[in-house]
């Protein structure tokens, strides 16, 4: 159980720069998501945190102790990895004794630790088995049951799910969640999947080459998003940006014109709103123009225009029909809308 | 559906079978017929009058009383005190394995999780010392070990084999390495290890076919060798292949080519019962170094 501090952390090989000033503070038990595209520094900062790499500049604080200098196995983190790194001449219940081996402790508490572990992780009919001879779920939990067979103060996951097919990525995403409820310890996950870190984080990171860029719980940064590279990674579809002109709060752009927008600001700006927020109208509306595309989604219908070089879509009822080129309408109230500037990306607050 | 795809027109099946056969006759002749030979006498095996006196033995059959006789192994044996080579030899190759392994092992392990640039241009040195002659770095040790008066000595003889096998260790051994994911070590080291409890528990259990194999390799170029023990090694701490070697080069004296013949065959067997025994390693070690490495 611990508070974890990242002051200033930064990572730099060279000239390259992987992290840039990370700074933040995580409360203890929280379940904090590194979230961001591949190559943006989120292994990295998991990495440093677990001291398989050196922090070039910066301090990573583990409650109240410095860890910066310390190695691995004195932090008392455990971690997960992507490829599970299981020890492949070990069976499954030795897997998951083998920290507990290595860092001494007493040998009559093993087996009642490890039969705890396996039981949270439900591998109790696999102990014997080697990892070769079992499914990539299993093997992910059996890298879980090792990480959480003695407490320690700090989980790392990096990307755990990556491997799985998508049916199991969701049964074992739920089973981390509920793992780490049960067992309150302060986790920081990496992932690549925006939906995966909605659904478990207390906390969401989004990164980008090397930044944070925001860091809100899901719910801020799905409504709120401060700049446009999160208001386009975040949400499937992502959010629609459309470039034009702010003038007196009307917005006009390339087949679309939004009024009443409460802003003083004018000049170059980029209009988002979600998909679902939006709807399809028959006369009036903000959008009037051909339409690009229609995708059947089962639950619903996309539209989609092609407006200044962006493609916009909006949901709508799944028995919508019209054919591509028809002029299809739709309506984006002033209250959905969210402005960014257009040159550095940041968002223009309307509030 | 196996047997569909296995199935070959039996010409073709009788061809094959007759080519193994004439491969495998041709591979282990020599061979049995030296192991043959070494219990007849020298006017058997080498018999001018006939070829096949070296099967039936009518000569030793003459001298002992019997086709097969003890002669040729007690005179190398006893007589010539070729246990003396042998044990030489065990020392030798023993300590080469050892000192090479453990190099090998520290060295390719480093190299292999090393980032850094030099290590490729450390594999392509050791690369070129591996081309090179074996008798290259024996003339150029000779006179300095001269000088320091080391000549003749057995570990003298085992530093220069470690250093000529040292890169083919080093680059096996890398190659291996670099088949096992970095994880590994990483898992070892967030569960607990040190960086050397990390490579002992988690990485050397499954290196263990990549170490029997290159181990065995090793094995193999310090029992075999000739260039380097024939120079360095005095008469005394001869190791077996310059001992048989000096058996054949004293053919006056009847019977001591024998010895030779006799030595040969106790020099084959240890190596005989050493691929059997490991030859599932080898192959495994072989196909995953090849394939990843």
């Amino acid at each position: 159980m611990a508070r974890l501090q990242l002051k200033n952390v930064n990572k730099r090989w060279g000239s390259f720069v992987g992290v840039d000033n990370f700074d933040l503070d995580i409360a203890d038990q929280e379940f904090l998501v590194l979230l961001g595209p591949s190559g943006c520094g989120k292994s990295t900062t998991m990495r440093m945190i677990a001291g398989l790499e050196d922090v070039t500049d910066g301090e990573i604080w583990l409650g109240d102790r410095m860890v910066n200098d310390l190695e691995p196995k004195d932090r008392d983190i455990s971690m997960v990895f992507q490829s599970y790194g299981l020890y492949p001449n070990l069976s499954v219940y030795e897997n998951i004794r083998f920290p507990l081996r290595v860092r001494k402790v007493p040998k009559e508490k093993h087996h009642e630790m490890v039969m705890k572990a396996v039981e949270m992780v439900e591998l109790a009919d696999f102990m014997d088995r080697r990892p070769a001879e079992l499914s990539g779920g299993q093997r992910q939990r059996v890298a879980l049951g090792r990480a959480i067979v003695r407490k320690p103060t700090v989980f790392l996951m990096d990307e755990p799910l990556s491997n799985l097919d998508a049916k199991l990525r969701v049964s074992t995403r739920a089973q981390i969640k509920n793992l780490q409820s049960k067992l309150k310890t302060t986790t920081v996950y990496v992932t690549h999947d925006q939906i995966e870190a909605m659904t478990l984080a207390d906390r969401v990171v989004v990164m980008n080459r090397g930044r944070i860029q925001q860091v809100g719980t899901p719910t801020e940064i799905y409504d709120w998003p401060a700049n446009t590279f999160v208001a386009s990674f975040i949400g499937s579809p992502a959010m629609n940006l459309v470039e034009g002109r702010l003038d007196g709060g009307t917005f006009t752009g390339d087949g679309i014109r939004v009024e009443g927008l409460p802003t003083a600001t004018s000049g170059k700006v980029t209009l988002g709103f979600r998909a679902e927020d939006a709807e399809i109208v028959p006369e009036g509306g903000e959008i009037a123009a051909p339409m690009y595309s229609i995708e059947l989604l089962g639950e619903a219908s996309m539209i989609t225009w092609r407006l200044g070089g962006a493609l916009v879509s909006v949901k709508t009822a799944k028995d919508f029909r019209a054919e591509i080129g028809d002029t299809v309408r739709a309506r984006i109230p002033a209250r959905i809308c969210h402005l960014f500037d257009t040159a550095t990306g940041q968002r223009i607050d309307t509030k | 559906m196996s047997d569909l795809a296995n199935r070959k027109p039996l010409p073709l099946a009788l061809l094959s079978a007759v080519f193994v056969l004439c491969w495998l006759v041709i591979a282990a002749f020599p061979f049995l017929w030296t192991m043959w030979g070494s219990f007849k006498v020298e006017g058997d095996f080498f018999s001018r009058a006939d070829w096949m006196n070296a099967i039936t033995g009518p000569v030793t059959e003459r001298q002992y009383g019997s086709p097969f006789t003890l002669a040729g192994y007690e005179g190398a044996w006893v007589q010539q005190e070729f246990w003396r080579a042998v044990v030489n030899t065990a020392i030798v190759t023993v300590f080469v394995v050892l000192i090479s392994l453990t190099l090998g092992t520290l060295g390719g392990y480093a190299l292999a999780r090393s980032g850094f640039r030099y290590t490729f241009w450390l594999l392509m040195a050791a690369l070129v010392f591996r081309a090179m002659p074996h008798v290259t770095l024996v003339s150029g040790y000779l006179l300095p070990f001269f000088q320091l008066n080391v000549w003749g000595y057995l570990p003298t003889t085992i530093i220069v084999l470690v250093a000529i096998n040292q890169p083919f260790t080093l680059w096996m051994l890398h190659s291996f390495f670099l088949s096992i994911p970095k994880d590994l070590d990483e898992a070892a080291m967030v569960d607990g290890c040190t960086r050397f409890q990390a490579f002992r528990l988690a990485i050397i259990p499954v290196m263990w076919p990549g170490v029997v194999t290159t181990g065995l390799f090793s094995f193999l170029l310090a029992y075999n060798d000739f260039t380097v023990t024939s120079m360095l090694l005095s008469q005394e701490n001869a190791t077996m292949i310059p001992k048989i070697n000096s058996f054949l080069g004293s053919t006056q004296e009847e019977g001591k080519v024998m010895y030779a013949v006799a030595a040969v065959v106790s020099a084959i067997v240890p190596l005989f019962v050493l691929i059997l025994f490991f030859q599932r390693q080898i192959v495994s070690g072989l196909t995953a170094g090849a394939v990843k490495g």
